[in-house]
């Protein structure tokens, strides 16, 4: 047989071509249930970190991890429109009447709106009974979508913890955001100003000065080489904590 | 060239000595890293932490293996033309389902390895094996050729990134070996183990080591 004829070389080239691709899509098919079901746990790890109720790096196994989760995590659907928790609604229920809220909306910016209307937000019992309102946070970074959470303390203002669990940044770079010790600058940070007005939290470009009173309050060190990430988590920081105002302000009182 | 001609058929069934000469060449005389000195790339990378050394080492071994088969399997059929390009084809392809399966089953390590999976394919120990044995040798050979090599690559993985963990950050495996009572008299950790620098550093010294012990000197 003539190997080196063009019409071999292209009919080998399909071959081989279609056959990984057939094998790629067989194996990414039939493994997507369980590395769904893998992805939800790290989400509800995550959740719980930002939580506190787990230190980064512990090691536990999934049934503890489960358990722990159903025990003390609480999810509820919150409307951002009033601010209101949805009673009789399970988590999974909020991507649902998004979609409803959506396709009923006629202008664009009302569907948009409509898109994220309802969220999901964890509530944690700490040991001494505390509450910890977990957060849903997102927005673009660099190259990607970045996903975490921001856990706030029983006065829905005080930084509890974050974590950031889910996006494409440059590994080393803004990848470093999923990184403990960064997390951990955030924690005692405060959402609100002295007047009660909203601030988010802000990452500064290049090291906080402690000895400036709102560089202590509201900011954390930048992480170096990774501005545009920095300043995309700003941003949906913010937005995303405007979008839940309203709860908050119920939850304060 | 893509075939070269069978040896004759041997006796000694599927573990006769060349079959135990294939795995065992490359662990020590024949070392992908300590001799041939690749995949340094990846070994600078990945042993900061001595679970992601091994996983690192486990999925280049079954890389290499699995692409030595197949592209073994298939050797006289390739267009010599389009050789390079078939093989990456290949080991991308075991890549991808190998990551796959990381994703499914230890999410956590999938995480932290995050591109390095991917990287496998551009680790050049799995092309050198292709090109080297697997276009010219029978399929058994060549899945044992692979086997040899990702495991010669796996223990200086290992070795690199025990020495890393330890002296880096005081664990192995994630668990504490350096006692709290030495942090308090004083002891640090040694930040240049964390960094690719000191894995450089090690890589040479098992180098220099491996060398003087098998009396190899480059010409």
């Amino acid at each position: 047989m003539n190997t080196s004829s063009n019409g071999y070389v292209l009919g080998f080239a399909v071959t081989v071509c279609v056959t990984i691709s057939a094998m790629l899509a067989a194996t990414a098919t039939s493994l997507a249930p369980e590395q769904a079901a893998a992805a939800e746990l790290d989400r509800q790890k995550n959740v719980m970190m930002a939580a506190g109720l787990l230190k980064a790096g512990e090691v536990k196994s999934k049934e503890e991890l489960v358990k722990l989760y159903n025990d003390r995590i609480k999810e509820v659907v919150v409307d951002t429109v009033d601010g209101k928790a949805l009673d009789g609604k399970a988590a999974g229920d909020a991507d649902k009447l998004n979609q409803d809220g959506a396709a009923a909306a006629k202008d664009p910016a009302d569907k948009k709106k409509a898109e994220t209307r309802y969220r999901v937000v964890a509530q944690a019992k700490g040991d001494d009974g505390s509450s910890t309102y977990v957060l849903p946070i997102s927005g673009k970074g660099l190259w990607s979508t970045i996903y975490g959470y921001l856990a706030l303390g029983g006065d829905a203002a005080t930084v509890k913890g974050v974590t950031f669990y889910k996006h494409g940044e440059t590994p080393g770079l803004g990848g470093e955001c999923e990184n403990p010790e960064w997390c951990a600058k955030w924690v005692g940070k405060s959402i609100l100003d002295e007047s009660k007005q909203l601030v988010g939290v802000i990452v500064k470009k290049g090291s906080i000065d402690p000895a400036i009173p709102e560089d202590k309050r509201h900011k954390v060190d930048g992480l170096s080489g990774a501005t545009i990430t920095c300043n995309g988590i700003t941003k949906f920081v913010k937005n995303d904590l405007t979008a839940f105002d309203k709860y908050l302000a119920s939850v304060r009182k | 060239m893509t075939a070269t001609a069978t040896p004759p058929v041997k006796k000694g069934g599927l573990f006769g000595p060349d079959e135990i000469k294939v795995i065992k060449d490359p662990l020590w005389d024949n070392n992908p890293i300590a001799f041939q000195i690749l995949g340094i790339c990846s070994s600078l990378a990945v042993t900061t932490r001595l679970d992601k050394a091994l996983v690192m080492g486990i999925g280049v071994t079954l890389v290499t293996a699995l692409a030595n088969l197949i592209i073994s399997t298939i050797r006289n059929f390739i267009p010599n033309k389009i050789r390079i390009i078939v093989q990456l084809v290949v080991v991308s392809g075991v890549v991808i389902v190998f990551d796959q399966f990381l994703k499914a089953y230890m999410f956590d390590l999938s995480k932290q390895l995050s591109v390095f999976v991917g990287l496998i394919i551009t680790n050049c120990i799995v092309m050198g094996r292709l090109e080297a044995y697997a276009m010219s040798n029978p399929p058994w050979r060549s899945f044992l050729d692979g086997i040899g090599n990702g495991l010669g690559y796996l223990w200086i993985l290992a070795v690199v990134g025990t020495v890393r963990e330890i002296l880096g950050s005081g664990k192995l495996l994630g668990a504490q070996v350096i006692p709290q009572s030495l942090y308090e008299a004083g002891y640090v950790n040694n930040g240049l183990m964390v960094l690719a620098p000191g894995a450089f550093i090690l890589l040479g010294i098992i180098v220099w080591v491996q060398r003087s012990i098998s009396g190899y000197s480059e010409k």
